[in-house]
């Protein structure tokens, strides 16, 4: 059950404050919503996850749109609200107060002032002029011998666009800031107006490699909202989907560490592994990134007999494969001795910036949300959740190969389950009421992927928004960065995993 | 020295440099290759090297307006190094005695490379482009590291043979046993071939990470002709360190078989050294760059064993 708390938006840090301080891990998501219509006001919600353990806390703080439009910021109190914030302030165009050094984060230079794409007035099929200059204000260092260097938005390789300047001495790393969001699609404004099942194959694709992830967190908010209780079979096939997807991600993402420091071997061998996987998961529901399983109200395909059986042979074959990638980084000292006490994430940096997933796990924040939180059946099933406390490429990396062992173990566990249960795959969605909302969430193989949805009039979607786990964890990059030289930086971006898509949505 | 002997020298210098420029390209094939199979891929083949670089002579070129003279003649400077070491290496030396490389000595051969580099990194500051100057203040920082350690190594030959003269060289390494000052030379030299040529563990040839390059960042704002001409004259300064291995470091053949055979031998002994370091590239993955000095000090202090050894 969500609680939501609603207060004025000068009462807003501390009542948010006061939620902070009584959660486990804290603030979840923010963010602004357009409810002129309803109640004349913009709001600005918090997500906690709180101290309840059957769902999230919400405070909701109301700024009326004819009054000055700004809140106290949150950021000097909560640092993970920082982001948040600066989104808010560009979309909608509310301004947190006290926030230090207040800038732009997803409108760029040329975006011209006082436009706001997500207000409501704000018409998505217009053509917004895009020859504006404004200043775009990045984090430098200075002093004697202090050089900038910047890098991208295009790179050698083909990955997606992203800035970074780097403020230097010599090889070392002094302060590096971000410039992202390049190819923001407007997804949260774009299914505006579309029914659930309308906007899901968008909210699919927000990232193609969490596709599962988000799909189901969309899922859970809206069975949520409406009530709906979803067949048993198509709890434990949405396990399975989901476990599928973190595997193949895991094993990419470790063999491909190697790129970072051109250790050809594993990384050939983890795209061996991985291919393995994607075809096991064309197999499964006729698309390599497992899209088109997860649908509101259940599963889309079944899970047949046989094709359990093939997944559970494709795993036999899989774990000691798996065992010999590990091998070639295990007592390796020449490998060690680059991931070894890299780009460390602090404890206390990854609680404050408010990290998920693999990232937090690995600098000693036990969190996830398959155990914390849990969702979808995940509270019956038995699995650990691996964590480590240096907080280094090393770490990360053991902790992901921990997590491919528990992953192995859950899909097994999704496997028996689904021969024991009834053959229906997926409940009817009632509409939503107007006015109605709702949070949906999963653990991916990047951490948890939040949703949020208010309901509009005829079942349409009035306010749909999606904080993934790469929008929490991108800033810790720049906390775990400095103090490194900057050759291993390529090796520390690969060992956070962090998605640009779904910055972008 | 006559007239018609410097001439014979001279066409024997020309001839070789011609044969390995023509040949070093099928060399970074090799290796690539060996790592592909290595790594189990199927590679693009050996002859790739050569189709790249047809079409990096084909293509036009982009020079940023920034950039001076030296950005446009570095790349043919480096190239002219490159093919002038080939000229010098004592390949005709090893195959008959007293024939060419009669007139260079190995200070001529170290500096040629050295010439080459300096207006390579000269060229990669001139852009003013963040990635060359850190592309081209790494390549020096190694550079100064493996210049003592390559001296020491070629040391190990020069004082058995009397003197720095190549060719002189060359007679005395082909004549040397399988002892451990050898063994000691040959692990110091192999060390400072992988700094020299650019290879896992001290850089990486293959990668796209422009923030972990040394050579390539130093060449980055290079596009095809002048592009293409710096790779060659790379493969070029390859098979020469290659080449200067086999003969120098690698004994073996007795010297009178004939020249065709022992031709055929030092082929073999390059091949060798090829595989040797795809090997080297597929086992290990690239050390961090401050811990270059240290991999360098390896090789000197291999190089000082072999000496104290002999």
């Amino acid at each position: 059950m969500d609680r939501t708390f609603v207060v004025k938006a000068a009462n807003l840090r501390a009542a948010a404050n006061a939620c902070a301080s009584r959660s486990r891990h804290g603030l979840l998501a923010m963010f602004a919503c357009d409810e002129r219509a309803q109640s004349g006001c913009y709001a600005i919600y918090c997500l906690f996850d709180g101290r309840w353990p059957d769902g999230l806390t919400t405070v909701k703080g109301l700024v009326p749109a004819d009054g000055p439009l700004e809140f106290p910021s949150l950021t000097p109190v909560i640092p993970a609200a920082a982001w948040y914030e600066r989104e808010i302030y560009d979309m909608f165009g509310v301004k947190p107060v006290g926030y230090p050094e207040l800038r732009p984060l997803v409108l760029h230079e040329n975006w011209p002032e006082g436009v706001h794409p997500l207000r409501k007035d704000f018409d998505a099929r217009q053509e917004v002029p895009t020859a504006a200059d404004r200043p775009f204000l990045m984090l430098h260092a200075h002093g004697e011998g202090v050089f900038e260097v910047p890098v991208g938005p295009i790179h050698a390789g083909i990955i997606e666009p992203g800035h970074f300047r780097f403020s230097q001495a010599g090889e070392s790393i002094i302060r590096l800031d971000a410039k992202l969001f390049f190819t923001h699609r407007g997804i949260e404004k774009a299914v505006e107006g579309l029914t659930p099942d309308a906007a899901l194959p968008m909210v699919e694709r927000i990232c193609g490699v969490c596709a599962v992830s988000h799909a189901l967190s969309f899922s859970q908010a809206v069975e949520g909202m409406t009530g709906t209780v979803i067949p048993e079979r198509a709890r434990w096939i949405r396990v399975l989907a989901a476990e599928l997807e973190r595997l193949y991600n895991h094993v990419g993402d470790i063999g491909n560490l190697g790129a970072g420091l051109g250790f050809a071997v594993a990384v050939s061998n983890g795209a061996r592994l991985k291919e393995g996987l994607l075809r096991l998961n064309e197999a499964v529901t006729g698309n390599r990134y497992l899209r088109g399983m997860v649908v509101p109200g259940g599963v889309a395909m079944d899970a047949t007999a046989e094709l359990r059986q093939a997944i559970d042979e494709a795993l036999a074959a899989f774990e000691p494969d798996f065992a010999e990638l590990v091998g070639l980084f295990k007592e390796n000292d020449a490998f060690l001795d680059r991931v070894n006490t890299t780009g460390v994430l602090p404890f206390t940096a990854a609680r404050e910036l408010g990290v998920v997933g693999v990232a937090a796990r690995a600098s000693g924040v036990d969190w996830d949300m398959r155990r914390d939180k849990p969702y979808g059946g995940y509270g019956e099933l038995d699995f650990a959740v691996p964590v480590r406390r240096s907080g280094d490429v090393a770490a990360r990396l053991w902790v992901r190969v921990d997590e491919v062992h528990q992953t192995v173990r859950l899909i097994r566990q999704a496997l028996e389950r689904i021969a024991a249960s009834g053959p229906e795959l997926a409940a009817s969605v009632p509409a939503a009421a107007a006015g109605s909302t709702g949070a949906g969430w999963s653990e991916s193989a990047r951490g948890a992927n939040v949703h949020w949805l208010m309901m509009g009039e005829d079942n349409r979607i009035w306010r749909y928004f999606a904080r993934s786990a790469s929008y929490a964890n991108w800033p810790a990059l720049t906390v775990a960065a400095p103090g490194n030289i900057i050759p291993d930086f390529p090796l520390i971006n690969k060992s956070f995993e962090l998605c640009y898509a779904c910055l972008d949505r | 020295m006559s007239a018609v002997e410097m001439l014979t020298q001279l066409v024997f210098s020309l001839g070789q440099a011609a044969v390995l420029a023509a040949a070093a390209p099928l060399t970074a094939g090799v290796i690539k290759t060996a790592k592909a199979r290595l790594q189990s891929r199927r590679g693009p083949g050996v002859l790739q090297p050569y189709r790249d670089l047809a079409k990096f002579l084909r293509k036009g070129s982009v020079v940023s307006p920034t950039t001076s003279w030296l950005f446009a003649a570095a790349p043919g400077i480096y190239f002219a190094a490159a093919a002038g070491a080939a000229a010098l290496t004592p390949v005709a030396a090893a195959l008959v005695p007293g024939r060419g490389a009669g007139f260079a000595d190995l200070f001529m051969l170290l500096y040629l490379f050295a010439l080459g580099r300096f207006f390579l990194a000269l060229a990669s500051l001139d852009a003013g482009s963040a990635f060359g100057g850190m592309g081209g203040s790494r390549e020096m920082f190694i550079a100064v590291l493996a210049e003592p350690a390559i001296l020491l190594a070629l040391l190990t030959v020069a004082l058995p043979a009397g003197g720095t003269g190549l060719a002189a060289m060359a007679a005395a390494a082909a004549g040397r046993s399988w002892d451990l000052a050898a063994m000691f030379a040959a692990g110091a030299f192999f060390l400072v071939l992988i700094a020299e040529t650019g290879r896992i563990p001290v850089d990486n040839p293959d990668t796209h990470l422009e923030l972990t390059m040394v050579h390539e960042g130093m060449i980055l704002e290079y596009s095809g002709r002048p592009l293409g001409l710096i790779h060659w004259a790379v493969a070029i300064k390859q098979l020469v360190m290659m080449t200067l291995f086999a003969a120098l470091f690698l004994p073996g053949g007795p010297s009178d078989w004939p020249a065709a055979a022992q031709a055929a031998l030092l082929a073999a002994k390059v091949a060798a050294v090829a595989l040797a370091l795809a090997l080297a590239e597929t086992l290990t993955n690239k050390m961090r760059l401050f811990k270059v000095p240290a991999f360098m000090a390896v090789a000197g202090v291999l190089a000082l064993l072999a000496l104290v050894a002999q």
